[in-house]
């Protein structure tokens, strides 16, 4: 089971492609969990996650994010997010992992 | 015409991304490296030139007198929206100053 974490300004938004990468990941019988935070609580969102992305409008926190884990840290990109495309999420997520 | 949930993302993603260029580019300028800083803003601009046509659908639809749903998601799209125009105006300033500072 993949801890796969997402980080994001608001909430919003990537609430919704929370569900989206579920549904992609389930259909494609590939086994992770996935949760949003917001980046003012990003120490506490790393723990223990596998992989974690960023919302494209968070991207410039990067490297503060990148200090807080050893797990892939990447931002979604910007037409994935924007489609709320899950299948290009788990795609991107299956890249860093190797899986 | 797309619906008003599927514009709102594509906002979102825009502008987003634009308003990670601009902070990223002041801290290019931090560094003393203002071309670099130049070019995230240009990159930025054209990003968020995607995010305003998008928004620009959604006034056409207005001033046509369609029905949209203004939604909590659309108020949110709007706000990051003016929150990228602002970061922008102001990190063109500031590297400047960086660039006096440096």
């Amino acid at each position: 089971m993949r801890r796969v974490v997402l980080i994001c300004s608001a909430g919003m938004s990537t609430s919704l492609l929370v569900t989206k990468i579920q549904e992609a990941a389930d259909a494609q019988n590939y086994e992770l969990s996935v949760e949003a935070f917001p980046i003012a609580k990003h120490m506490e969102a790393v723990e223990g996650a596998d992989v974690v992305l960023l919302g494209p409008q968070i991207r410039y926190e990067m490297d503060k994010v990148k200090k807080a884990t050893n797990a892939p840290v990447e931002a979604i990109e910007m037409t994935a997010y924007g489609m709320m495309d899950g299948n290009a999420v788990v795609t991107q997520i299956k890249g860093l992992l190797n899986d | 015409m797309e619906n008003t949930e599927t514009i709102a993302f594509k906002i979102i993603a825009s502008v987003g991304t634009a308003r990670s260029m601009f902070v990223e580019a002041i801290r290019k300028a931090k560094e003393g490296k203002r071309e670099e800083a130049l070019q995230l803003i240009e990159e930025g601009n054209s990003v968020f030139l995607e995010g305003h046509k998008a928004h620009m659908e959604l006034v056409t639809k207005e001033a046509k007198g369609e029905d949209f749903n203004l939604s909590l998601l659309l108020v949110h799209a709007e706000d990051q929206l003016m929150s990228a125009e602002t970061i922008r105006i102001i990190s063109e300033e500031i590297i400047e100053l960086y660039d006096r500072v440096n």
